[in-house]
């Protein structure tokens, strides 16, 4: 055999294009006859429209039209971003698209957004979270409106909604969803137990902040198909809500998903339905780019959460129970929240006795909450690691046996009720034991700390399939529909190569559309690899089924006794008998050939989840005289199943870690008592920079997923979810305070010094 | 909105005086604002290729041109010493390489915005801004320019051509900021010059209208109480007030350390 | 509105002509007159440097400057960057040093690098992180561009040296 070429380092194979400009993102393309789309989006947060008046614009050089929801072709009444990609009658937040102006160029459309004058009659702006779930208090939305029905959540991880109970808590309109988990007696349990922390945390909303900003383009084709070609996570998902929004078939509408700059949760079918929505209307192609301004306001960013939470446990480190609220802000989003997932991570990877655990999804009239990255992790994490870290020095135990000491191992029952499948919390913690940062930590300078936590994401499923197709020249072809996010397709051609018996330079990874793909599902919840991936190892598999089968022929030789090495197909023991992949797809592949095409289509139906687990080690310096906070190293630990390209997973778990030092240190979208956003651009919405991200070592565990390819799991998600508390904890262990609100900006940081006198 | 390139300094003044007129240098304070709209001029008078750069060094003072960019004060070989190390150590913290390559030091005192960063090192230097307009050259001291908020002493037809830096052999300044995590601008910025006669000087930013020299000869730290500071969501008054302390003194301490050869 | 204007620049190497108002920044008319779309807008405030081009050597962000200021200036955008037909060592180093994810920010960072190499041959990760501030990239968290950036540094230093 040769070599395998799993676990094998390799250059993404998109790399060559990106680095020379020659990838066309969705923004790219030229699409003959184009009109440029601008939107007009709400002043207010929470009102009535009352007029549109749109002369003015309509009368400037180059405007096409000015178009309002009345204009678009929408087929039902619904109330979410698909259905009503402009608003009808209540914008209930401020940046809500309420028109589009349609121009021959992107100037002329701009110019023309300022001469739209809209009129709105105000309605109270819902904007505290908390105040708006008691009874009585005003809606964040008073039009009734079908909530939808869209597929959006299921994307991101598979989570039930808890137990139904009877016990109705008084509670306002504005709860759209409440969520309660409990198994034990929680409250009996704390009471009684040796130690017990509590707190309560906020997180803020967190935007995406993808570099490329959404982008659709859509058109008809003489056959009356609309073709829309986007910055999409998935686009069967894209043809599915388009059809929904326009009343079309789905064999209608063709989504192609373009080469994704970015994306982190927060690009699913918010422009698409704006694009279709106007080329539909104006019977021309129709290209929506937004403006980073458009960008932040009028998008889906992560919700602010609330959680009260109180953890015990005995003298000897056990845990006993855990008791949690859990509010979370859903902006306008009706049609789901995370508060079925926060609800089940915030008990984190670890056994309790006893849980008592409430979420509650909340309206108010800010943003259209979306999801990013581990929707519901990061903010789960920050309260119960910043609580167990407080537990360990209540315990006087060192906090990291204390994890250990209660990291659930396989089979064990979580929250959610059911057994964990085999995961590697303990694996990862005992890496971090050796590292030589956790042992330095007794020893360092003044001021300076390092903080442990951990964190899990549980995974997600969806059935997808793959086809590989080997070239007359022994080239295979790969072609899924997934959209490579993270990499995906570089991962997929080192699955298909080891599976088949090529080398990866000679497979090419196609991404298909709606029109010509296999199914796939929208990337996100770290299922792709999982999924996707496994569809592709079964097609390959298939596919050298056909192989075997037509070489067995050639070489006289049955098939069992035949092995596959770097495109050439041989007997085992006896290398001399061969024949090239390139000699029998040349056979195949020709007029009055003897042989199937050497293809193969594979599916995948996972059922079992497939979590993976991270551990992050922080190490922080405080300047008391500022506040400042300055990240000297940073460590993480991930259960990756199987890291089919280390480079690549590196590559995941260090972008995840810099998106959790953004959550911890600089990122807050904020309102005004008004529900006006104070942080619309990069000039008040810092993201970490190359500058103040440090070094950030890896350390891959590999506890394989007995489902996945290879082992392989997802493992998009983990690496962000628990950074910001392994920085908080830092931070304490540095200066001695502990921070309940993130981010921990200078001017938080040095408050809270001098409120504790340290 | 029209553009024209003038080829002399005449020729540039004439060309300002047509009303809405407006100067462009490196484009990186003016060209943002056009992009939000802010600021709609008529005409755009590209001064960008005339001849106002360069770092010219004589016995007892220091010549900057206009046009001389932050990457060219960054790496100025003539500001090494510990008398000008404020003005190279604050050009290095100004925005990223990108700016700093067509970033000028003219536009940014024209453009006067109350978060940046050089006014501080011009007031505490002590330089003297020189201007021009077709009715002639004229000279108005750092303390003097600066009026407020994106308000100067530059009449509406007037350029700056010059900066002019005194030279006190033997003293040392440095520039020390904390800056806005987003924005990169100073949140609290502090110029401080100490001089071997015992005298210094402090020059804050980003703290509120405009930056503005402490008051005092004795210990500039002293006059911060008295000082205008404004609090904003991010920083509340409170915390910049301190911070005022705390960079001030830094620069002071690092300005002595210059002066006396003890640091770096 | 102002008339548009034919405008002569001279872009990767060759002269070429393009429409454009006076108002017209540099990037659109990279991008829309031109068709070079490796030139990518990521912000409105001048900050991202997904736009980042090469003016006379040094880089600038083609988003906060007029087409019309490139006049008579030479202008490197990443598709001419690489020298004939073979990758650019800094482009060579992104793909093996696994410098990129999205991608999106990938041109941009290249020719900020480049900038910085010219004068810096030999920078340390401080200099490369100082330098690349202007440059976000929310996918990577840096550190592969940074390790790309250094090993561009050694291979450039050695291919002068050979
Ligand atoms: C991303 C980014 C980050 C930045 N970060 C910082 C920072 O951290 N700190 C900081 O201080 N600054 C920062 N800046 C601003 C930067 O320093 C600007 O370069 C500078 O403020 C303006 O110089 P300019 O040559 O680009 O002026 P321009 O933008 O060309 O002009 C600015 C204004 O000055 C006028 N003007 C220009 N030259 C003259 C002249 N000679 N005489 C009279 N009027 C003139 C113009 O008419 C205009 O009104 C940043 C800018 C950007 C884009
Ligand atoms: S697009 Fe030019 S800096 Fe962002
Ligand atoms: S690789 Fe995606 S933004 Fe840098």
């Amino acid at each position: 055999m040769s070599e395998s070429v799993i676990g094998v380092s390799r250059p993404r194979v998109d790399a060559p294009d990106k680095v020379t400009g020659a990838t066309h993102f969705a923004a790219d393309g030229h699409v003959h006859g184009l009109l440029h789309a601008r939107l007009v989006l709400s002043t207010e947060a929470h009102a009535l429209l009352q007029r549109v008046e749109r002369d003015a614009a309509l009368a400037m050089p180059g405007v096409v039209a000015v178009l309002t929801a009345d204009d678009l072709p929408l087929a039902s009444a619904g109330s979410d971003r698909t259905t009503e990609p402009l608003a009808r009658t209540e914008v209930v937040f401020a940046g809500q698209p309420v028109a589009l102006v349609v121009a021959e160029s992107e100037a002329a459309a701009e110019d023309a957004v300022e001469a739209v004058v809209v009129e709105y009659e105000p309605l109270p702006a819902v904007v505290d979270v908390e105040d708006a779930m008691l009874p009585g208090r005003a809606l964040a939305r008073v039009l009734e409106e079908d909530a939808g029905g869209g597929d959006l959540e299921s994307i991101h991880a598979g989570v039930d909604k808890g137990q139904e109970d009877g016990e109705e808590e008084q509670l306002s309109g504005n709860v759209l969803d409440t969520v309660h988990r409990n198994a034990g007696d929680a409250t009996a349990l704390l009471e009684t137990s040796d130690v017990v922390v509590s707190g309560t945390f906020r997180t803020p909303w967190v935007y995406q902040a993808y570099i490329e900003p959404q982008v659709a383009t859509a058109w008809l084709e003489p056959n009356e198909t609309l073709v829309v070609s986007t910055s999409t996570q998935g686009s069967f998902v894209t043809q599915r809500e388009l059809a929904r929004a326009f009343g079309l078939p789905l064999e209608r509408i063709r989504v192609i998903a373009e080469p994704l700059g970015g994306a982190f949760g927060g690009k699913l079918a918010l422009m698409e339905p704006l694009a279709a929505g106007a080329a539909l209307a104006l019977r021309r192609p129709v290209r929506v780019v937004l403006t980073r301004a458009e960008d932040f306001q009028a998008t889906n960013p992560a919700s602010a959460q609330v959680t009260h939470l109180k953890i015990g446990a005995r003298k000897d480190g056990t845990l006993t129970a855990i008791a949690a609220r859990m509010i979370v802000d859903r902006g306008s989003n009706a049609g789901w929240g995370v508060e079925g997932i926060t609800s089940l991570l915030v008990a984190g990877p670890y056994r309790w006795e006893a849980h008592e655990i409430r979420g509650y999804g909340v309206q108010t009239n800010r943003f259209t909450f979306g999801a990013y990255r581990g929707p519901g992790a990061p903010t789960a994490a920050f309260a119960l690691e910043t609580l167990m870290d407080e537990l360990a020095v209540e315990l006087e135990l060192d906090p990291l046996e204390l994890r250990l000491q209660n990291a659930v191992v396989e089979d064990d029952v979580g929250v959610s009720g059911n057994p964990f499948p085999r995961m590697g919390a303990v694996e990862v913690l005992e890496r971090i034991r050796t590292h030589p940062l956790w042992q330095s930590r007794d020893s360092l300078p003044d001021n300076e700390g390092v903080g442990l936590a951990a964190g899990y994401w549980p995974g997600g499923n969806e059935p997808a399939a793959a086809v590989c197709r080997v070239n007359q020249d022994g080239t295979m072809t790969v072609v899924t529909s997934a959209v490579d996010m993270s990499g995906v397709n570089t991962g997929f051609a080192a699955i298909a190569a080891e599976t088949f018996g090529l080398s990866p330079d000679q497979v090419r990874v196609v991404a298909a559309d709606t029109a010509t793909g296999p199914y796939s599902g929208a990337s996100g919840g770290s299922k792709v690899t999982y999924t996707v991936g496994k569809a592709v190892l079964k097609a390959a598999e298939a596919a050298r089924e056909k192989l075997l089968a037509a070489a067995s022929d050639e070489l006289e030789i049955a098939p069992a006794d035949l092995e596959v090495v770097d495109g050439v197909v041989r007997a085992v023991g006896a290398p001399d008998h061969s024949i090239t992949v390139a000699e029998i797809s040349g056979k195949a592949l020709r007029f009055g050939g003897r042989y199937e095409p050497i293809e193969g289509h594979g599916g995948s139906a996972q059922t079992r989840g497939a979590p993976s687990v991270a551990a992050h080690l922080a190490h922080a310096r405080v300047d008391r005289e500022t506040g400042e906070i300055t990240l000297l190293a940073h460590v993480i630990a991930q259960d990756v199943g199987r890291a089919l390209n280390p480079a690549l997973v590196e590559g995941q778990m260090r972008g995840g870690a810099a998106q959790g030092i953004g959550w911890a240190l600089y990122e807050e979208l904020v309102h005004d008592e008004n529900g006006q956003l104070l942080t619309g651009s990069f000039l008040d919405y810092a993201i970490p920079l190359a500058e103040r991200v440090p070094d950030i070592d890896t350390l891959i565990v590999e506890v394989p997923a007995p489902d996945g390819p290879f082992g392989a799991k997802g493992i998009g998600e983990a690496p962000v979810i628990a950074a910001a508390p392994a920085i908080a904890n830092a931070v304490a262990a540095a200066v001695g305070i502990r921070l309940r609100e993130l981010p921990m900006t200078a001017p938080r940081v040095w408050a809270t010094l001098e409120e504790s006198g340290a | 909105m029209e553009h024209v390139r003038p080829s002399t300094l005449d020729e540039a003044l004439e060309g300002l005086a047509a009303p809405d007129a407006k100067a462009l240098a490196g484009g990186q304070s003016l060209l943002p604002v056009m992009k939000l709209r802010i600021v709609r001029p008529s005409v755009l008078v590209d001064i960008g290729r005339l001849e106002l750069g360069g770092v010219h060094m004589s016995e007892n003072e220091l010549r900057l041109g206009a046009l001389t960019t932050w990457n060219e004060l960054e790496s100025a070989q003539e500001l090494e010493r510990p008398a000008l190390a404020a003005l190279a150590e604050c050009a290095s913290g100004i925005g990223d390489l990108q700016v700093r390559n067509r970033g000028t030091l003219g536009g940014s005192l024209a453009h006067a915005d109350p978060a940046s960063d050089m006014p501080a090192v011009v007031l505490a230097l002590g330089a003297q801004i020189v201007l021009r307009a077709a009715s002639g050259e004229r000279t108005v001291s750092a303390e003097e320019f600066f009026l407020g908020p994106f308000t100067t002493a530059l009449g509406p037809a007037e350029l700056i051509t010059e900066v002019v830096f005194p030279l006190v052999e033997g003293s040392g300044s440095a520039y020390v900021k904390v800056e806005h995590p987003a924005s990169g601008f100073a949140l609290a910025g502090a110029a401080a010059v100490v001089r071997p006669d015992g005298g210094q000087s402090v020059a804050l930013t980003g703290m509120g209208g405009q930056a503005f020299l402490l008051a005092s000869d004795a210990n500039p730290v002293d006059a911060l109480p008295d000082a205008e500071i404004y609090g904003d969501r991010f920083a509340p008054v409170e915390y910049r007030r301190h911070l005022a302390g705390v960079v001030a003194r830094r620069a002071l301490d690092r300005a002595r350390e210059r002066m006396e050869g003890t640091g770096e | 509105m102002p008339a548009a204007r034919q405008l002569e620049l001279v872009i990767n190497g060759e002269r070429r002509s393009a429409e454009v108002e006076p108002r017209t920044l540099l990037v659109h008319a990279l991008r829309d007159g031109l068709g070079l779309t490796g030139t990518h807008v990521g912000c409105d405030t001048s900050q991202c440097g997904a736009c980042t081009v090469l003016l006379d050597g040094r880089a600038v962000k083609s988003c906060t400057m007029l087409a019309v200021q490139a006049e008579g200036a030479e202008v490197t955008t990443i598709e001419g960057f690489a020298r004939n037909d073979e990758l650019h060592p800094i482009q060579r180093a992104f793909v093996e040093h696994h410098g990129l994810q999205c991608g999106f920010c990938t041109p941009g960072m290249i020719l900020t690098a480049s900038d910085l190499l010219t004068r810096a041959p030999d920078p340390d990760d401080a200099t490369i992180r100082r330098a690349l501030r202007g440059n976000f990239c929310r996918c990577t968290g840096y550190q592969s561009i940074v390790d790309s950036v250094r090993a561009a540094a050694t291979a450039l230093r050695e291919g002068e040296a050979a």
